[in-house]
């Protein structure tokens, strides 16, 4: 109740419903998101009281006297129930409504701003130039009413800093491109300052839906769905009993629930470049737009699952402070920037991310790091000696250093590529156990923020083990000192790009290559 | 201190107060005696006839097992305090701990998010307490026990110093 004066002073507009035209409108005008927002957000609730109070009803109704041993006849009690059942239903929506009505939000020049809460109130800002990533999601049913929501995320690993749900799809997409245009210092006229517009974009890859299909048919999934099968066969023929149905029934979820997560987010799957960063889009039934501003990539992780080997396929996440590592489907998805993408997919995506990967040779290196081995590519791997402790992935695992990333390489099933550009590593650490100190190996490990990336330089040789450790840490002090500005469109020294850029490729891109690539 | 092959050469590590030893010592006197006490219940149970049916080899071999761990841990415990180091670099902070599996850390000033101080009451009463480093990965673990109050304030306002002067955002 203590921010309570704070509340008032910026209700001074809540009897008006706020005009969507005045979005992008000077500051000092709280609005409000959508007045739909609370039948959609509640909608779950409002279904499950109507199911369950109707199931209630008609089972009563179907079996014609008291089944559950209240008192009275059928027809006295059903106005008590429809009068309980709407009661209750009055009370949610009205919580819902006040919560609406008492949420406002606010983007000024150098935050964004948002009071919530009925009871307790809750002011909160944040910064805009310490934005990693906005994302604009449309739920279903939401997207059924050409609503959206807006999700604001910084560097804290956790729930999302500002969550505006619902507001009107291009209402939205406005509020995102004001936010990117502030949070980049790009210099907005003052005499219109509501014609922000949003940043031109390029495509830069599309997935057809035959690719995704495909992915899904060769991903874990099909393992799991093969060595489940074989298990309920073998235990048909060995018990012969009816208690089957009780494993195939969550064994079939799980399997149906794989292929839609991948179905899903990988559904109409597109990459577009633009001045304010990666933009990418997917989505089947939900659609999400996610915007990572650039030099907000903390990493980069490049896997491939035994049976993708077959068609030459990778998939490609990120690290992003922003999107923090629960290991929700969600959250999944969200770090995923290519869901399933051939190797000149990929380097093209990681052109995108990592602009300058600091090599001669670009595609030799990157290509060596996703399927090759030994010394391809400049790769140092583990010494022979380490071969009794690793013995397939002894020639796999290893390290390479570039002029602005690392690229860590390992996993011979799994393989595995993660990607850190120097001025992204947070700390690094030399473990080494009695067992590796016998083969004179140890590991070196790169902290960044959370996510699906941990890179970690396995068995290497101890002495090179200690190179890496020292002079990355002086590549990192390094790189740190030349990095950008937070502010990615601010006129600095030199002046900044404000076009359209091109989308970078690694130059010798369209080298023939002889892994099928024909395939999508 | 004494160098360790995994140490890398040139480094000056700065080791922590001899009275850690003394700390840990005692908490860990408590601690096995706890634990002793616990896996003891079952043999004095068998041995006062309250439950006479119990496994004589379980009830003696359960606190002997506690005993000898106890005893292990209480041998390395010197060796463990001893492998603490750290050393202040001009861009960062290197942190080693671990004899068995040992783990050297390297966090740059500019990377530090904050810097925590604990004083248990234990410490306290030794003048000693515990500096943490916060960077913005969870894998970052730096964990510096046993500092002199003095000088654990000294790191903290030097970290925190050069933390700002070269802060680098993200």
């Amino acid at each position: 109740m203590t921010s309570e004066p704070a509340a008032e002073s910026g209700s001074q507009h809540s009897g008006v419903v706020p005009d969507p035209a005045l979005l992008a409108a000077p500051q000092d005008e709280w609005k409000r998101v959508h007045i739909i927002s609370p039948l959609v957000r509640g909608w779950i609730a409002l279904v499950a009281i109507i199911f369950f109070a109707g199931r209630d009803w008609f089972e009563s109704l179907l079996s014609g006297e008291d089944a559950v041993g209240l008192p009275g006849d059928g027809g006295a009690r059903l106005p008590w129930a429809i009068a309980i059942i709407t009661g209750v239903v009055l009370l949610v929506a009205a919580g819902f409504l006040l919560s609406w009505y008492f949420t406002r939000y606010q983007v000024t020049e150098q935050h964004v701003k948002v009071n919530s809460g009925i009871i307790f109130r809750q002011n909160r800002q944040a910064r805009l130039d310490r934005v990693q990533a906005i994302d604009v999601v449309q739920p279903f049913l939401a997207r059924i009413f050409g609503l959206a929501e807006l999700k604001f995320e910084v560097a804290d690993a956790g729930e999302s800093a500002v969550k505006l749900a619902f507001l009107k799809l291009k209402d939205a997409q406005q509020l995102r491109a004001t936010i990117l245009a502030r949070a980049a210092g790009v210099t907005i006229d003052p005499e219109h300052p509501d014609e922000i517009q949003e940043a031109p974009e390029r495509e830069v890859l599309a997935l057809t839906p035959r690719r995704v299909f495909g992915a899904a048919a060769l991903s874990g999934t099909t393992i799991f769905l093969i060595l489940a099968l074989v298990a309920v066969i073998v235990l048909a023929v060995l018990a012969r009993t009816g208690a089957l149905l009780a494993i195939v029934i969550p064994v079939g979820l799980a399997v149906v629930g794989g292929y839609w997560s991948v179905i899903n987010t990988g559904f109409n799957f597109r990459a577009a470049i633009s001045p304010d960063g990666i933009r990418i889009r997917y989505g089947l039934l939900d659609t999400r737009t996610q915007t990572v501003p650039p030099g907000r990539v903390q990493a980069v992780g490049i896997i491939q699952s035994p049976l993708w080997r077959i068609k030459g396929w990778y998939k490609v996440t990120v690290n992003v402070a922003g999107y923090g590592a629960a290991a929700s489907g969600e959250s999944q998805a969200r770090a995923t920037i290519l869901p399933v993408g051939t190797r000149d997919e990929v380097l093209q995506i990681l052109a995108l991310v990592l602009p300058d990967p600091g090599t001669e040779n670009p595609v030799d290196v990157f290509t060596a790091g996703i399927r090759g081995r030994d010394n391809d590519g400049g790769f140092v791997t583990s010494p022979r000696r380490a071969r009794p402790i690793a013995p397939l992935a002894w020639r796999r695992n290893g390290f390479k250093v570039t002029d602005t990333a690392l690229l860590v390489r390992s996993g011979a099933w799994w393989r595995q590529l993660a990607v850190v550009p120097h001025e992204r590593t947070q700390s690094l650490a030399v473990h080494q156990g009695p067992l590796a100190r016998r083969f004179g190996v140890a590991d070196v490990i790169l902290h960044t923020t959370p996510g699906p990336v941990s890179p970690r330089v396995v068995q290497t040789g101890q002495d090179a083990a200690w190179t890496l450790f020292h002079e990355q840490a002086r590549r990192a002090a390094d790189a740190r000192r030349r990095s950008g500005p937070e502010q990615w469109m601010r006129p600095v020294e030199e002046p900044q790009r404000v076009s359209m850029p091109q989308p970078p490729t690694y130059s010798a891109l369209d080298r023939p290559d002889e892994a099928p690539n024909d395939n999508r | 201190m004494r160098k360790e092959p995994i140490d890398p050469a040139g480094l000056d590590w700065t080791r922590v107060s001899p009275k850690y030893l003394t700390v840990q010592l005692i908490a860990w006197a408590v601690e096995a005696l706890i634990y002793l006490v616990v896996t003891s219940v079952p043999l004095v149970l068998m041995l006062t006839d309250v439950w006479p049916g119990y496994p004589a080899w379980l009830a003696w071999g359960l606190p002997a097992v506690v005993l000898v761990l106890e005893l292990w841990r209480v041998i390395l415990l010197p060796r463990q305090i001893r492998s603490i180091g750290y050393a202040e670099r001009d861009e960062d902070l290197l942190v080693r701990r671990g004899i068995f599996f040992q783990r050297t850390m390297v966090v740059p000033y500019g990377r530090m998010q904050y810097v925590d101080v604990a004083v248990g009451p234990l410490e306290r009463a030794f003048g000693l307490c515990t500096v943490k480093l916060h960077t913005a990965s969870p894998g970052t673990n730096a964990q510096l026990p046993g500092l002199p109050t003095e000088e654990g304030a000294r790191l903290r306002e030097q970290l925190s110093e050069r933390g700002e002067a070269k802060l680098a955002g993200l």
